[in-house]
């Protein structure tokens, strides 16, 4: 069924591997004793001495939603550009479905699709055409590509607006977009890095229908946010970063235990150090 | 491991030719101001360049020498917004995040923008030719100085993409720069008239390199188009190098810059 809907990582793309099926040759280990879409071990990054990343350790497994949760400049952002080969790290490796994307890195690249903080979109041409670009760079050509970027408008409540330009739409549409140029080539890594950020709760909701879906279809999703609601929404596990690593990393329910709400644990976890709370290493 | 039957690189080079042409047929005011200009500059100043030359087909050649060199150069800001709107848009990272490579995605700008660079300059050859009986004795010569100008011009304009912060930077490097290169090149006016100072730095811009080849490939002289074509391409070569270290890493950035 999902995969008649085309939410699944496309089998052209895992060529040797899907969701639930074989695993072999994939390095690293989930908490559920799977192999990791995404496994991130040591990162290190420094901007100047000031270090973004300081030890980052993360792993990511096959329809697994992680909420990646911190202050401003703790490093999620970094981490999130240097999976998308944006920024090299100084040390530490990242493996991506098995390949290391330091050496592989045009081959990773196709394994993910990346939704960026900042709106990045064409704004002289239609919401249909920015698909039909990321769509065609992801591989996708012909009805392929048509029937994905039908999909994409569909999950993203975005139909009326494909024939517009970006420039028209509103700010909740455009994230909305921008998401959608991130999944239309359905790759089996989603990074997503504030995808609701200033969304009304019509952009927010379709959203986290959306990410549901492809996770249930066996989509890895990384999930930065500061709105915590959103995480216990999406059932997503948590990886709470400090100080250019993560701290702590469970399911909601390890980390809550019931006794506490999720916002508690975030504030007592995340008090701000000095050199946090800053924008100028995000 | 994870692999793909990965798509050809040509393909995904295809796609992103195809959408760059699709940005510029959505603001096609720079470009057919771009088309437009050197017609009418052309018509209006071909008598001045005529009576200077006291008629005949070297006074034609002259004035479209002029025409060509000095908006060609003023078009460089089509190869620099190519760029600088990728940047200011920030899709310049959502490019790099694809699996394309970056000489694709380099490729993918910058063949469009040879194209209407090219064309530019076809147009007004085309132009003077059809209207005002230019005589090109040699086109392969002639034919060899557009395709290496136009390749200067493309790496020129890259360069300025990267180092520009703004569009209105951009706007006053390009009509600046330009007009400087062309005249101080002694592509508007004859170095001849011009004063010796001028003629001095002259060679320091590619206008007057450009400028020297288009007269010497007019005149069938190959050897004075060969040291034009070399002396642009080498331009060329610095040029493009640059911008593209520039672009490779974070320097696509507008905030690295």
């Amino acid at each position: 069924m999902l995969i008649a809907e085309g939410l699944v990582p496309r089998p052209e793309i895992l060529a040797t591997w899907r969701p639930g099926l074989g695993r072999a040759g994939l390095s690293g280990a989930c908490p559920d004793g799977g192999d990791p879409m995404l496994a991130a071990s040591g990162l290190v990054k420094r901007y100047g001495t000031r270090p973004a990343l300081d030890g980052f350790d993360l792993t990511v497994a096959p329809g697994e939603i992680a909420g990646l949760i911190g202050p401003n400049g703790a490093g999620k952002t970094t981490f999130v550009e240097i999976v998308s080969g944006l920024v090299r790290p100084d040390a530490g490796t990242v493996l991506v479905g098995g390949l290391d994307a330091l050496r592989s890195g045009r081959a990773v690249r196709r394994l993910t699709g990346v939704a960026p903080q900042e709106l990045a979109l064409y704004q002289t041409v239609t919401v249909q055409e920015n698909l039909r670009l990321f769509g065609g760079l992801a591989g996708l050509h012909g009805r392929t590509l048509d029937a994905a970027i039908s999909r994409v408008l569909d999950e993203l409540a975005l139909g009326p607006v494909a024939g517009k330009r970006t420039a028209e739409l509103s700010g909740g549409q455009r994230r909305r977009v921008q998401a959608a140029t991130a999944m239309v080539g359905s790759p089996p890594l989603l990074l997503l890095d504030e995808p609701t950020a200033g969304a009304d709760p019509q952009t927010r909701s379709a959203l986290l229908a959306a990410v549901r879906a492809r996770a249930a279809a066996g989509t890895a999703v990384l999930y930065t946010t500061h709105y915590l609601p959103e995480l216990t929404e999406l059932n997503a596990t948590l990886a709470l970063v400090r100080a250019g690593r993560v701290i702590t990393r469970g399911t909601q329910q390890e980390l809550t235990g019931h006794r506490r709400s999720l916002d508690d644990l975030y504030r007592s976890l995340t008090v701000p150090a000095p050199e946090e709370d800053s924008d100028a290493v995000a | 491991m994870l692999s793909r039957n990965p798509s050809s690189a040509g393909s995904g080079l295809a796609v992103l030719i195809r959408h760059n042409l699709l940005l510029m047929r959505r603001e096609p005011g720079p470009l057919l101001s771009r088309l437009i200009l050197p017609v009418a500059f052309l018509t209006l100043l071909r008598p001045l360049y005529l009576a200077a030359w006291r008629g005949g087909a070297t006074g034609s050649q002259q004035a479209v020498t002029a025409t060509l060199v000095t908006f060609s150069l003023l078009a460089l800001s089509i190869s620099g917004s190519a760029i600088l709107t990728e940047r200011l848009g920030r899709t310049w990272d959502r490019l790099r995040a694809t699996s394309l490579s970056p000489p694709s995605i380099l490729a993918g700008k910058a063949i469009p923008a040879y194209a209407v660079l090219l064309g530019q300059q076809a147009f007004i050859i085309g132009f003077a030719i059809a209207c005002f009986a230019l005589r090109v004795p040699h086109p392969a010569l002639l034919l060899a100085v557009l395709l290496t100008w136009s390749c200067t011009l493309l790496c020129l304009g890259a360069l300025l993409g990267v180092l520009v912060r703004s569009v209105g930077a951009l706007s006053a490097s390009c009509d600046i720069g330009g007009m400087l290169l062309s005249s101080m090149g002694g592509a508007l006016v004859p170095l001849a008239v011009l004063p010796h100072w001028v003629r001095v730095v002259a060679p320091a811009s590619p206008g007057y390199w450009v400028a020297r080849a288009l007269r010497s490939a007019f005149a069938g002289d190959a050897h004075g188009v060969l040291l034009g074509c070399l002396v642009l391409a080498s331009v060329a070569v610095t040029c493009g190098t640059i911008a593209s270290m520039r672009l490779r890493g974070s320097g696509g950035r507008l905030a690295a810059l």
